[in-house]
């Protein structure tokens, strides 16, 4: 038996290595904690966590949170990539810096800005009164419309690039045919162009709903401590109850959402190429 | 057994590269320690703006030590400790009492001696804790911020459940050590007994914090940004502010004030302690000695409207007359606080 290893192999071996020792090992030591009791292994952290009703609360508002944020971020990117796809020379650059500048720009400064939007004397809510569409100024700042909102324009950029890169791989050539052999423009869009682009949208998708279910931030500026995520409730476990195995527990829980998101996402990619 | 590759790469040699790459990487913060004249020192983020004013120069003037700060709260302050028990960076810690209960529970903290400390000689007797664990060295008082356009004052704690409040209203977590503040006065006004009785009435405190629920438009664990609301006249009170970080806001001409309602306030527990095996041990016993001496704690406590613990220091906040000044058990705090916070976050929860 021959086993070859290409020195090109090398050259992820620092990234291995770092990865092994400021992430994987961690993580080891955390689902050890989850699961280590006094008397031995036990599941009982994980019983007593499904078993709380404000602990489930929390799961199903991080969930409902997450899928709403991914949604939203979509139906947004998604126009969005088609016109930058279609964009040439300056306008290209215009479409890219608007994209990737804001990633510079830190989530603390951008949660902070969007609870000044929010307030009821904020940006919002004067025009809205400007308008007349309200008379008296809407409660806008800590609920969770408001972190939706936030958090998509937060993550648009981890959405749009994917949807981009693929619309722009897209044959231009193949709806046009459809055209031509009598389709309508909708008929086009779901049977033609929308199948052609869903790998960007799965890959999209599965990038912001891994980073909207564990975000911490935002949701700690935009809707406070009454309404917590799976994320401040880790930091709260570890920091102010001082109760390791919980915090391990709900990272555990939290792991295993992220994980079952980007394996599922990665299926469904790889059956929608092979389907190409 | 080792195999030879195509390109000469063996399999030993690719376990040896990533060997030391994982060294590598180990040893990266051995490189990045602290230099000999640094000191590491936790305190609240409130405390940034006179640790940057006056902390740091005079340490540098006095010491010749260069002071690196992390501000944050006092839990994670704790956190920080425990978990690096074994090879502690911090050497120096500000912090609450309640939690500096907990860190002497946990074997966390060396005594403070007037030997190696000759300034704690001058301390104000009850600022020194468990033998030395721990010395206040500046305290704050604590009562309802207020934002003066839309309030004229605040007479009694009992106007944070008025009707007029409604959705107006933040209140800090248990989390915060100032969220204490609405905790007990809840049980003085839930229970109808003094404060020395009434700190001891948890259930009275919990059924009168679930009344003020449709006063809420938030509970807080970042005060600056629960602050800044107030000032932009988002709500119109803050409960549990306090006189170091409200006061230098009002006399910035910010439209803020901080009420000293007629029940009482609360005289904030800010201490500071030595890290047990902490680096620059001498250095940090210096830093202590000039924390607690009298140049540092007046200008400290003018620069933060406080109350100096230095007896001979006669700078400083001055407490409103004509209201009682409370400090509670914090051992009892200190024995319940995990329980209360996990009761409080699942009362206000929406």
């Amino acid at each position: 038996m021959t086993a070859r290893v290409d020195r090109i192999a090398l050259l992820a071996v620092p990234g291995l290595a770092y990865l092994a020792v400021v992430y994987a090992l961690p993580l080891l030591l955390l689902l050890a904690k989850s699961v280590r009791t006094p008397d031995g292994l036990s599941l009982a952290e994980y019983g007593a966590f499904f078993a709380d009703d404000y602990n489930m609360g929390v799961l199903a508002r991080t969930l409902r949170v997450a899928a709403l944020t991914t949604l939203l971020a979509l139906l947004i990117a998604y126009p969005t990539a088609f016109a930058m796809a279609r964009a040439r020379g300056p306008w290209l650059t215009v479409f890219l810096v608007a994209m990737v500048l804001p990633m510079s720009l830190g989530v603390v400064v951008k949660a902070f800005a969007w609870s000044i939007l929010f307030r009821a004397n904020g940006f919002l809510n004067t025009a809205l009164q400007g308008l007349g569409i309200i008379t008296e100024p809407m409660r806008m700042l800590f609920t969770e419309t408001a972190l939706v909102v936030g958090a998509a324009n937060v993550f648009l950029p981890f959405m749009v690039l994917p949807i981009y890169a693929v619309v722009r791989q897209m044959d231009s050539r193949l709806p046009e045919a459809a055209a031509s052999l009598g389709a309508s423009p909708w008929f086009r869009f779901f049977h033609v162009t929308l199948p052609l682009t869903l790998p960007g949208v799965v890959a999209g998708s599965a990038f912001t709903f891994s980073m909207a279910i564990s975000m911490y931030v935002i949701p700690s500026l935009i809707v406070g401590e009454r309404q917590q995520t799976l994320s401040m409730l880790i930091a709260r476990s570890f920091l102010y109850l001082r109760n390791e195995p919980l915090g391990s527990t709900i990272s555990a829980v939290l792991l295993a959402i992220a994980i079952l998101v980007v394996v599922s996402s990665s299926v469904l990619a790889r059956r929608l190429g092979a389907r190409q | 057994m080792t195999l030879i590759s195509r390109n000469g790469l063996t399999r030993r040699s690719l376990l040896k590269t990533s060997a030391l790459a994982a060294a590598g990487t180990l040893a990266t913060p051995a490189l990045l320690r602290a230099q000999s004249s640094e000191l590491v020192a936790g305190c609240a983020g409130s405390h940034t703006a006179w640790m940057e004013a006056l902390v740091v120069p005079h340490m540098k003037k006095t010491l010749g030590a260069d002071i690196l700060f992390e501000g944050t709260k006092s839990s994670v302050n704790l956190e920080k400790m425990a978990s690096n028990r074994d090879n502690p960076y911090l050497s120096v810690v500000q912090m609450d009492d309640p939690v500096m209960i907990q860190a002497v529970e946990e074997d966390l903290l060396a005594p403070i001696t007037a030997e190696a400390v000759p300034n704690m000689t001058d301390l104000r007797p009850d600022a020194v804790h468990m033998d030395g664990m721990w010395c206040n060295y500046v305290q704050p008082w604590a009562g309802i911020a207020y934002n003066t356009d839309l309030t004229e004052g605040v007479p009694s704690w009992q106007a944070l459940w008025s009707p007029e409040a409604q959705g107006r209203i933040i209140i800090p977590s248990l989390q915060n050590t100032e969220g204490m503040w609405t905790l007990f006065m809840a049980a003085m006004l839930g229970s109808g007994k003094p404060f020395a009785e009434a700190q001891y009435e948890i259930d009275a405190a919990f059924a009168k914090l679930e009344e003020l629920k449709p006063n809420l438009l938030s509970v807080y664990s970042t005060m600056s940004q629960a602050f800044n609301l107030l000032e932009q006249g988002e709500i119109s009170m803050l409960s549990g502010s306090f006189s170091s970080y409200a006061l230098p806001r009002k006399a910035e001409g910010v439209p803020v004030d901080l009420a000293a309602p007629q029940e009482g306030i609360f005289a904030m527990p800010s201490g500071i302690c030595l890290v047990k095996g902490g680096p620059n041990a001498e250095l940090a016993t210096g830093y202590v000695n000039e924390m607690l001496g009298a140049e540092l704690q007046a200008a400290i406590a003018d620069f933060a409207t406080s109350v100096p613990a230095n007896t001979t220091v006669t700078a400083g906040a001055v407490i409103p007359d004509g209201v009682q000044i409370y400090s509670p058990d914090w051992a009892f705090v200190s024995q319940n606080r995990r329980e209360w916070i996990d009761r409080f976050d699942k009362l206000m929860a929406i």
